[in-house]
């Protein structure tokens, strides 16, 4: 009987491969390998056709799904690698690392600790740090992340490194030959640990219960009688695992565990996720390089035989290769010839440091001296598709349900809707409870690009209050729903996740969008979100238009939104940097349109005087008024544009009525174009017929410059004010007629208009009592 | 015994820089002359193997350039601050037989490094073309004795050798500065004497072939105006480092007082020398507008197109400190700054000022103690 323990490095390509050649030899009846526990019934699924890593091996509580463990596995994970061996040869596996079960139910007994000791304020930080969905990575980092420092940093450092993985990568990872290779690392693990462990200050408890209970599995397999045991675990636990204590050390400690139920299944998982970290200890930083590894590393295995062959070299070769591959797909210049610039220059570089061969990082360099002239930005593409990889995992259709699948069931059952694939309307009133629920999950099922109902225009009821979809389900739901699973465990985690990821890509117009979907859906986290990314965005928007458009909305929101109190301060320092950057921009980006350019603009600009108003800071609005001040006398700016300057100016009494008429002659007058002059009376009075007849200092600035215009001018500028006047429906023509009529009868127009003066003083304080009481204020 | 000596090595070398050449009547040595104590110890003390007709092995290159201690105790001062890996990558490409092109915004030390390079492989750093408008092809190749020519008709006596043509008959680094200014066209005569070593001489029927050693140092600013751009042909003969700005402000901090300390000696201006303060705000207005991201990294900015180095950093520093000697009280104030900041910041009169305007609309005005700033430079607009 005897237990060979192999240290490894979790995803490690050149452990892989070693633990391959070594398992092939030894021939093991039984294999251990670290992992929970309760994962080993959905092992076999990993030899499905359809298994393709990387996938995730997801432990999770099934009425909170977000407490949740990820164990990620690439091809290249030496214990996917284990297992696939062991499955193959029909040998048992074991999973022998704590069970998700236990670590759950003790971190929330000890949440709950904490919240009895701190009171709430802990409690709230840490649940607010699972669900937080933070841009880059979606998932909430699991709770099993293991924060302590790296152990492998120090040995690193004794070697002159810059970190662990670095010095891992160089011994081990590159060794071409792995004789005594465990041996040799389970030397210097023994080592390392008997330096450090003593002067640890607080060692973490759970360490010791989970290196007793690999110990514990051990001695369970040895009593089954099993002969040659393999066990494959992280080189740091290595040592622990050969020097067994007495059986009842490890009892003690696991002794009386807490113990919650819990569910495993697969999910697809992506080579930019495995590069965080989770589940399995340190995330690894370059995936896409691990795996070009590991594949040179099967290749050259082939034709070790061949002739002048350095495996070495090879592999520099390839990569440069697939990177000038990259670079050339996105049209930029990467020739055999600097490739083979590149690959010399690399080696070179690793001569001049030492190094046996070129690292990840030689390459690197020599990549964007040669191929991307010194150029850092091709270098993020590179480090993007090739570094880490853009693959994403896939599992079978077998495999058991995602915890987001049995949410959305969750959440079907409790809003009493039902996935139907014929098409049903649903009206939806959203001042009711239940059907503000119903809402918030359409919205957020929409945000997942599972558009289970489509929104449809609301009748014509007036009032926000009304909703009305057409609900029809379509299988393929199920398989992006298994898709969305790497976004978190509940539709609205989820939906908060995905909104994020999204926004990190998006524009101005397309965040405001986005903004608008996510109030609607409820996720006040991601709104946080996107009035941070709105506002880094602005800063660095040059399209006016953008941000002219992007301020109504907002502005809305802030005035009336439901967004909660504390966002109305980050907030609103968005729209101020934006009501500056606007007002900066205004004038020069006025500076010449043509008549489309001027008509694109014009609602823009209505829009954005609206919502200054809304604002109501004096400051502001005082800033803004400068600015249409200036637009309004700038030289040819578009009449459009000017003319509506000009009246926005006179109706918030910058301008005063004398003023106005003389700007209206100037505008109007013989010496400007027709068509400017047009455009200039256009913006000034557009879509205002109704103001106009009720407006009466308006209607006194024309009726006073049309008074005073010769007769022959008068005719020149005619077709004009026909022009405007034609687009104002015809019983508002007819009034303003008769008007003109009236006040031709009684001589002088303005007394109409002021005849007031008497009134009826005692039935005018009748009326008093009952304003104030109106308007809240005592008499 | 040995410390008293490897002490009193070094005490001679603190004192090389201003004896080295007892013809002080110099302005300026050239870097083998002002170093020439390291050099000689490092190629003592370097036992690696050297590239044929290197003086120095890569290894002893940068040690050379990056400063370090040697075996023996010898202190070798650092002459180019920031990342070593740039460096290793600089003179990696120098040993592959690639031509090096070290590109950047001005004021990154480039002609600096390209001068210590060509010391340290070649001990020589003399063998230079300075690239202008006006740069010729015979700078390049080789032009003729015309006198000579005429007498006796065209012979290798009558020919001008350059200085490209001398590093490569002796093995050693050419330098060419500013590279982009050079016309285009002329810019094109190096292909061939990269990619072939060869520089073929038509009239005589015969060629000169580089030694073992030659190679090419260029550099080249990327975002002066006035340049020509290289041909992609001749960009790929290149192997290009670019050499960043500082990455952090305390170095970028550190480099703009020391200049302008010692600028403002050797111009005698009666000015005090300002204090860290004011250079700390000029550099990091500098930082962001050129990041495009406030110091906090909170909020984001719009880049001017002006290149905002760190030359220009001192010498927007030194005009205000001229400015405050000679019309205010002495002592560097936010108003004598401005001018020449704006000047500075502003190069597109349009763009650059919506930048400025935003910039100091959003950041400026908000910043606990820039007030003064604020309102100069609205005076200033």
């Amino acid at each position: 009987m005897s237990v060979h323990v192999f240290g490894i490095r979790h995803h490690g390509p050149g452990s892989a491969r070693s633990l391959g050649q070594a398992l092939t030899t030894l021939q093991p009846d039984i294999l251990l390998v670290e992992g929970p526990a309760d994962a080993e019934p959905i092992l076999p699924l990993i030899l499905h056709r359809q298994m393709r890593p990387p996938v995730a091996l997801l432990v999770y509580v099934p009425d909170q799904s977000q407490q949740a463990a990820y164990y990620p596995f690439a091809v290249f994970s030496p214990e996917w690698q284990a297992i696939r061996f062991a499955l193959q040869q029909q040998i048992p596996v074991r999973l022998m690392d704590l069970p998700q079960a236990h670590r759950f139910a003790m971190e929330s007994q000890e949440k709950q600790q904490e919240q009895g000791d701190k009171g709430k304020e802990n409690g709230t930080e840490q649940s607010a740090h699972a669900t937080t969905p933070s841009a880059p990575d979606p998932p909430p980092s699991p709770p099993s992340v293991n924060v302590r420092f790296d152990p492998l940093d120090l040995l690193a450092q004794a070697a002159g490194y810059r970190d662990g993985e670095r010095w891992w990568e160089h011994l081990v990872e590159q060794r071409q030959d792995s004789t005594e290779l465990f041996a040799a690392i389970l030397a210097a693990m023994t080592v390392l640990r008997s330096e450090i462990e003593p002067g640890l200050v607080n060692p973490d408890p759970l360490e010791a219960q989970r290196e007793a209970f690999m110990r514990k599995t051990i001695r369970t397999v040895e009593k089954q009688g099993f002969q040659k045991i393999a066990v494959v675990c992280g080189a740091w636990h290595a040592p622990a695992l050969v020097q067994r204590p007495p059986a009842k050390d490890d009892e003690a400690l696991l002794k009386g565990l807490p113990k919650l139920k819990v569910e495993t299944t697969w999910v697809p998982w992506t080579y930019g996720r495995l590069s965080m970290s989770s589940g399995y200890g340190a995330g690894v930083e370059s995936p896409g390089w691990y795996q070009h590894l590991w594949q040179h590393g099967a290749r050259s295995q082939k034709q070790r035989r061949q002739k002048d062959f350095s495996p070495t070299l090879e592999s520099s070769i390839r990569w440069m290769t697939q990177v000038a591959r990259l670079l050339r797909k996105q049209d930029l210049d990467a020739s055999p010839a600097s490739v083979i610039e590149a690959v010399r220059l690399a080696e070179t570089l690793a001569a001049l440091r030492d190094r046996p061969l070129p690292g990840l990082l030689e390459l690197n360099e020599a990549t964007q001296t040669v191929l991307c002239f010194g150029d850092p930005l091709p270098m993020q593409l590179i480090h993007q598709q090739l570094v880490v990889g853009e693959r994403l995992g896939r599992v079978p259709a077998e495999t058991p349900m995602v915890p987001l699948q049995q949410d959305l069931q969750r959440q079907q059952k409790r809003s009493r809707l039902k996935p139907d694939a014929t098409e049903t309307p649903l009206e939806l009133d959203l001042r009711k409870p239940l059907d503000l629920e119903r809402s918030h999950l359409l919205h957020r099922l929409a945000l997942l690009n599972l558009p289970w109902g489509k929104p449809q225009s609301v009748g014509n009821a007036k009032g926000t209050f009304r909703e009305s979809w057409r609900l029809q389900w379509q299988p393929e739901f199920a398989i992006q729903l298994i898709e969305a699973g790497v976004w978190g465990n509940t539709i609205e985690v989820a939906a908060a996740a995905w909104t994020c990821d999204r926004a990190n890509r998006a524009n101005l117009p397309e965040l405001t969008r986005l903004i608008d979907h996510t109030l609607l859906a409820n996720l006040p986290l991601a709104t946080t979100h996107l009035i941070n990314r709105l506002q880094a965005e602005a800063a660095i928007a040059s399209d006016l238009t953008h941000l002219m458009t992007a301020l109504p909305p907002l502005v809305n929101t802030m005035r009336y939104g439901t967004v909660r109190q504390l966002e109305t301060a980050v907030m609103g320092h968005v729209v101020d940097g934006l009501i500056a950057r606007i007002c900066i921009g205004l004038p020069v980006a006025c500076a010449s349109l043509d008549d489309d350019a001027a008509t694109q603009l014009y609602p823009l600009l209505v829009a954005v005087h609206g919502a200054i108003g809304l604002i109501q800071q004096a400051d502001i609005l005082e800033m803004w008024q400068q600015v249409l001040a200036k637009l309004a006398d700038q030289q040819g700016l578009h009449g459009l544009i000017a003319g509506r300057c000009g009246r926005l100016l006179f109706e918030a009494g910058v301008f005063q009525s004398d003023d106005m008429a003389r700007r209206l002659g100037v505008a109007l007058s013989t010496v400007s174009e027709p068509t400017q002059a047009a455009a200039w009376l256009e913006g000034f009075l557009s879509g205002s017929g109704l103001l106009l007849l009720h407006n009466p200092a308006l209607w006194q600035v024309l009726d006073d410059w049309v008074m005073q215009l010769a007769p022959e001018t008068f005719t020149a500028i005619v077709p004009l004010l026909r022009r405007t006047f034609s687009t104002f429906p015809a019983p508002e023509r007819r009034q303003m007629g008769e008007r003109v009529r009236l006040q031709g009868q009684t001589a002088s127009g303005k007394q109409s208009w002021q005849a007031g003066g008497e009134f009826d003083r005692d039935r005018a304080d009748a009326i008093l009592p009952l304003l104030a009481q109106l308007l809240g204020v005592s008499t | 015994m040995a410390t008293t000596k490897s002490k009193s090595t070094h005490s001679h070398s603190q004192s090389t820089p201003e004896s080295a050449s007892p013809a002080s009547a110099l302005l300026r040595d050239h870097a083998e002359q002002q170093f020439a104590h390291e050099l000689q110890e490092l190629a003592k003390a370097d036992q690696r193997q050297r590239p044929p007709n290197w003086q120095l092995s890569p290894w002893a290159v940068s040690i050379y350039l990056m400063g370090g201690t040697l075996d023996n105790g010898f202190e070798v001062s650092p002459k180019y601050i920031g990342n070593r890996r740039l460096m290793e990558v600089a003179i990696a490409t120098l040993a592959t037989d690639r031509a090096l092109l070290l590109y950047g915004v001005p004021g990154t030390a480039k002609s600096w490094v390209s001068e210590h390079l060509a010391a340290a492989i070649s001990g020589d750093s003399t063998r230079l073309i300075q690239g202008t408008a006006g740069t010729s092809e015979e700078a390049i190749r080789y032009g003729w004795n015309y006198a000579r020519l005429l007498a006796e008709g065209p012979s290798m006596e009558a020919l001008v050798a350059s200085p490209m043509m001398r590093a490569m008959a002796n093995g050693k680094i050419a330098r060419v500065e500013e590279l982009t200014r050079i016309p285009s066209d002329v810019q094109d005569t190096l292909i061939t004497v990269l990619s072939e070593k060869v520089l073929p001489i038509p009239e005589l029927n015969t060629e000169v072939q580089a030694t073992k050693g030659f190679n090419v140092i260029a550099t080249a600013n990327n975002r002066d105006r006035g340049v020509n751009e290289l041909s992609s042909a001749l960009k790929r003969r290149f192997n290009t480092v670019i050499l960043p700005v500082p990455d952090s402000i305390e170095s970028e901090v550190a480099i703009v007082h020391q200049r302008v300390t010692s600028l403002g000696r050797a111009l005698e201006l009666p000015a005090e020398v300002p204090a860290l303060e004011e250079i700390n705000r000029v550099v990091t207005i500098f930082r962001e507008l050129r990041n495009g991201v406030t110091i906090d990294g909170k909020t984001k900015l719009k880049s001017p197109t002006s290149t905002l180095s760190p030359a220009e950093a001192i010498s927007v520093v030194s005009s205000g400190m001229a400015l405050s000697a000679h019309f205010g009280d002495g002592a560097l104030k936010a108003n004598d700054l401005m001018s020449a900041l704006v000047g500075a910041v502003i190069k597109d009169p349009i763009q650059d000022q919506v930048v400025w305007k935003e910039y100091l609309e959003t950041v400026v005005k908000e910043r606990d103690g820039w007030k003064d700033l604020y309102r100069a430079s609205r005076e200033m607009l």
